[in-house]
């Protein structure tokens, strides 16, 4: 099997150095469309990779439903990433090798940043779902998208909101991962250049579980308000703790704790806290239907990154149809010229870098054990 | 294990093990495993033929996973002679990985260097830290020893994470690919021929460290610490050495990951990678040489051809690992010494 | 808040945090004192621990309430399953390798917590789970300092284990022959102690506690997932080390002293929480390397 492929592609480099270029796909295929599905299902991290890949899955069913992409089916391969860069680059390999048509997800920016040259090198369209260091940037070779906004769009929205609520002195606190350290970081920034007082900046440990001595050290510096940078699970306990402790003041949260999961875990606790978000799921109507099917297929209700990761894929689907053609080349071209509103998360069109061109945040409260849209 | 190898000869090696005196040219341990010197010979030759053959015959997928099993055959070795050889648990390993990766790293993209000459400074960057680490833990025996090592490894990866000159949490990264007379090693078969060179010198290493003096003071250390010190055997000095051997190998593989890799974040670095390499040391059958070997490639093997298992595919692996053990307790292929 | 008043709340915080470290820290020792096993798959049995309170509580909780009473009801039969489960786990993977190695069981102790752990991510598929109780956020205020009424609930019942542990060890026969066969096994042997059934006993002990640990803990802190147990598992082997591996009040007190030093690790000015781990494994190897056996271990020369 293994020596088949190897002699063909030796054919198709020997035929691209005759043509002086690189080789696409020949033969008209008749078979299934294949996409890669980059996510960590295994480790730490498994929670949000399964999740991401149950949205793609979601996506791909309403596709096929549809009567597929260009007349086929679509089928999934997933490259488990374990939130490890040699790993993602092990996975992503298999993925380039099986030729796969495009690749969607990208969790963990670390994980993410050493595929980009897998990627990269066989042109294969890769549209990154939730990984939003700043540090891909640089490394995409133009085959990548980023469809999840940077932090330094959160971070302004962030510094806005709190300052309009009259919120001078901020706690801040990350995971200690690229993610959440990143957004705390930018967010410390800007409020500090805003004018105001950062009291501290701390970093917990992902499943620590108590988080009793920092919220008894934050209820001594008593700032206005707590900024949590990370996910909803840790962020469901720190609320709940920071509650428990006595501290009275303003919790908010990044988008990585736009779960309604955050509320199972917070429970009272997270009445009243202020969430910073794409305007994902429940906030457009198109949205009401993905999390029906999702809830349908999972039993539970979809992660901070579904809603983006379903986009992902729809988007991706779009660009091969657009294309007409699953020609490498053809779809990354088509993927550049997106312009189109009707995703979950909001119009998506890029910038020359590949990141998308708009941010349009907004403010979520939470209010009888959900997330409803808060007063701005 | 050894069929052809009569019982009087094994009985033999065994009371001849480990007499310090005992005259062994590197090579003759590797005749011994495969018997006759013809066969040998010929498997040798065979294994390298493969090595070298490889990439014209695998899948890109196949070159990349190869890469990294041999990336972890160094990574093994280097752990081999502290564990396997000195009898010091490690649970910290990653720690000098890590030293390796970073020093080159920081060096190349913060302050410019030529990615070759760096390799000096973060070999001795990784001696330094064995030494750290040997220092404090020379009183200690075996368990105090696995939970120090594994605090320092945990230090080392919350430093990184922390610092502002290693990136934080995001690491580093655009290092820089190596050029070489002019030629840029950057493509996957590129970097599989590197670790193929890396991983034969790692070999040769070991076994001529096995034979050399030093190699039987760690295993007179390991058998009978206060009876080596009776016979003159600087215990101290000893076991500073296996920590700083086993740096030097964590460090060159950590250099070339950074490079092959391109980026490094703390991930890397993590318990679970030390535990990893502990892992392929002991399964394959610690302190010999091919069963380290055979060890890292399992490791490394193992979760990729359960690939297609998705959520499964680590308890399908860890299931295997279980069984295995509780088959060949001492290992696949275990040394002779116990 | 005054600065006293801090130390005083951080204390409590110490108290509390330190109560689980021991518990699972317990399990880590006396499993180690009887076969000299690291036995990494403990914090994944304490995540097993709380696994089993979850289901036993959803079955339960509707006759009896999802209060305290419920809790203990579902902790005491977490402990009964989960302790079986240990005895299970000493039989299929641990027993036959007793005579291998003492490195190869530590990597048979390894595979079993990726199986523990892996079969629950396959079970869950990765979600948290919310362990829904009716605890109140009550309590009593001191001045500056406030402890709610979970809090004391939590300390007393870990109190309360560790003294029927202790009362068992040094009281009972099983107790006296599971501390003699940590001395010598091969003597306990010749004298006609069932060397078998004590590790047996022992793994049960120390798994129910760790289930009972991971039963309160996912009550306490209200939600669990299956790799809850890496971190504490970590942390309760440190405990252990930093008390004398193989002994049981220096478990208790290592768990307490570590709990206690990262409530205040977090306090130190300048510094932020991101170092606290460093300080704490910083303490650690500096007490080891001024006593190098912990607190309460006994020097003794072993070699693997």
């Amino acid at each position: 099997m293994e020596f088949r492929i190897a002699r063909r592609r030796t054919l198709l480099a020997l035929a691209a150095i005759g043509a002086g270029a690189l080789a696409a796909p020949v033969i008209a295929q008749d078979g299934p469309i294949t996409i890669g599905v980059q996510v960590p299902t295994t480790g730490p991290e498994a929670t949000y990779g399964n999740d991401m890949l149950n949205a793609v899955k979601v996506a791909v069913e309403e596709i096929n439903g549809d009567g597929g992409l260009l007349g086929r089916q679509v089928e999934l391969a997933v490259g488990d990433s374990a939130c490890d860069p040699q790993a993602s680059v092990n996975a992503a390999s298999k993925l380039a090798s099986q030729e796969v048509d495009g690749v969607v997800g990208g969790y963990c920016s670390g994980a993410t940043l050493p595929t980009l040259k897998v990627y990269g090198d066989a042109n294969i369209p890769f549209v990154i779902t939730a990984s939003n260091s700043t540090k891909l940037i640089p490394a995409n070779p133009g085959n990548a998208f980023m469809i999840n906004s940077t932090g330094a769009d959160q971070s302004t929205k962030v510094v806005d909101f709190l300052s309009g609520k009259g919120v001078e002195t901020l706690a801040i606190v990350d995971q200690g991962d690229a993610y959440s350290q990143d957004l705390a970081n930018l967010t410390a920034e800007r409020w500090k250049e805003a004018g105001h007082e950062v009291v501290a900046t701390e970093t917990v440990n992902k499943g620590e579980q108590d988080y009793s001595a920092l919220t008894t050290k934050i209820r001594s510096l008593n700032p206005d308000a707590v900024l949590w940078t990370a996910y909803y699970a840790d962020g469901g306990l720190l609320i709940r703790q920071l509650r428990q402790s006595g501290y009275q003041g303003v919790i908010a949260v990044g988008d990585g704790s736009n779960s309604p999961k955050l509320f199972e875990i917070a429970g009272q606790a997270a009445e009243g806290v202020f969430g910073f978000s794409n305007p994902t799921a429940e906030f457009l109507p198109a949205a009401a239907s993905f999390i029906e099917s999702y809830k349908a297929a999972n039993d539970n209700a979809p992660g901070p990154y579904a809603p983006l990761t379903y986009d992902g894929m729809k988007l991706l689907a779009w660009a091969i149809d657009k294309a007409g053609t699953t020609d490498h080349a053809a779809v990354i071209e088509a993927l550049a010229s997106a312009d189109q509103a009707e995703w979950l998360s909001g119009p998506i069109s890029f910038t020359d870098e590949n990141t998308l061109a708009r941010s349009n945040f907004i403010v979520l409260e939470g209010k009888d054990g959900a997330w409803t849209r808060a007063a701005e | 294990m050894l069929p052809f190898k009569t019982a009087a000869r094994r009985a033999e090696a065994q009371d001849n093990d480990p007499a310090p005196a005992r005259p062994l040219a590197g090579i003759t341990q590797l005749q011994q495993w495969f018997g006759r010197p013809a066969t040998f010979r010929g498997a040798m030759a065979g294994i390298v033929l493969l090595l070298i053959l490889g990439p014209f015959v695998f899948s890109q997928y196949i070159t990349v996973i190869m890469t990294n099993a041999l990336l972890y055959v160094v990574l093994c070795l280097g752990l081999n002679v502290v564990v396997g050889k000195a009898g010091l648990l490690d649970l910290g390993y990653a720690a000098f990985f890590a030293v390796g990766a970073y020093t080159t790293g920081i060096l190349t993209l913060q302050f410019g260097w030529n990615f070759w000459a760096s390799i000096p400074v973060a070999l001795v960057a990784a001696a330094i830290s064995g030494v750290i680490i040997g220092g404090p833990t020379l009183r200690l025996r075996s368990d105090y020893l696995a939970i120090v090592t594994l605090g320092f490894g945990e230090i080392v990866r919350f430093s990184a994470r922390n610092l502002e000159i290693t990136g934080a949490a995001s690491g580093l990264s655009g290092i820089q690919q190596p050029r070489l007379f002019g030629w840029t090693i950057d493509s996957a078969v590129d970097f599989y021929y590197v670790f193929v060179v890396l991983a034969i010198g790692a070999v040769i290493a070991s076994i001529r460290l096995s034979d050399s003096r030093i190699g039987r003071a760690w295993l007179y250390v390991r058998h009978d610490e206060d009876a080596a010190e009776a016979m003159g055997i600087n215990r101290v000095a000893v076991k500073l050495a296996a920590y700083v051997t086993g740096a030097i190998y964590g460090a060159i593989g950590g250099i070339f990951f950074a490079v092959n890799l391109g980026a490094i974040s703390p991930e890397s670095f993590s318990f679970e990678q030390s535990v990893l390499i502990l892992m392929a040391v002991i399964l394959g059958g610690m302190g010999k040489i091919p069963g380290v070997i055979l060890g890292a490639f399992i490791i490394v093997l193992g979760p990729e051809l359960l690939r297609d298992l998705g959520e499964l595919r680590l308890l399908v692996f860890a299931i295997g690992l279980l069984l295995i053990m509780l088959f060949r307790p001492s290992g696949i292929w275990p040394g002779r010494t116990q | 808040m005054t600065t006293f008043d801090i130390l005083a709340q951080q204390l409590v915080n110490g108290l509390v945090l330190g109560s689980f470290y021991a518990l699972v820290a317990l399990g880590y020792t006396m499993i180690f004192g009887v076969i000299k096993l690291l036995n990494f798959a403990h914090g994944d049995v304490y995540m097993i621990g709380g696994f089993v309170g979850f289901a036993v509580l959803s079955l339960v909780g509707g006759l009896v309430g999802t209060g305290w009473g419920g809790i203990a009801l579902s902790m005491f039969v977490s402990m009964i399953a989960v302790g079986f489960l240990g005895v299970v786990i000493e039989r299929i993977a641990y027993h036959p390798m007793l005579a291998a190695p003492r490195l190869s069981i530590l990597i048979t102790a390894l595979a079993v917590s990726l199986v523990l752990q892996n079969s629950v991510l396959a079970l869950t598929g990765g979600e948290f789970t919310a362990f829904r109780t009716n605890l109140g956020f009550g309590g009593i205020a001191l001045g500056g300092v406030f402890i709610t009424y979970n809090q004391m609930v939590l300390v007393g019942m870990a109190a309360i284990l560790m003294l029927a542990l202790e009362t068992f060890v040094t009281r009972t026969q099983y107790g006296r022959a599971m501390r003699a066969v940590s001395i010598d096994k091969d003597m306990c042997r010749l004298m006609g102690i069932d060397v078998t059934k004590i590790i047996a006993v022992t793994f049960l002990i120390g798994s129910a506690l760790a289930a009972a640990a991971g039963t309160m803990a996912g009550a306490y802190y209200g939600s669990i997932w299956y790799f809850m147990g890496f971190l504490i598992g970590l942390k309760a082997f440190t405990a252990a080390v930093i008390g004398g591996i193989g002994s049981i009040p220096g478990a208790m007190a290592g768990g307490l002293i570590l709990g206690l030093l990262e409530a205040f690790g977090t306090q130190i000015p300048f510094i932020g929480s991101e170092w606290k781990d460093v300080f704490s494994f910083s303490i650690l190897i500096l007490v080891l390397v001024f006593k190098p056996t912990g607190l309460f271990g006994k020097s003794e020369v072993e070699r693997m």
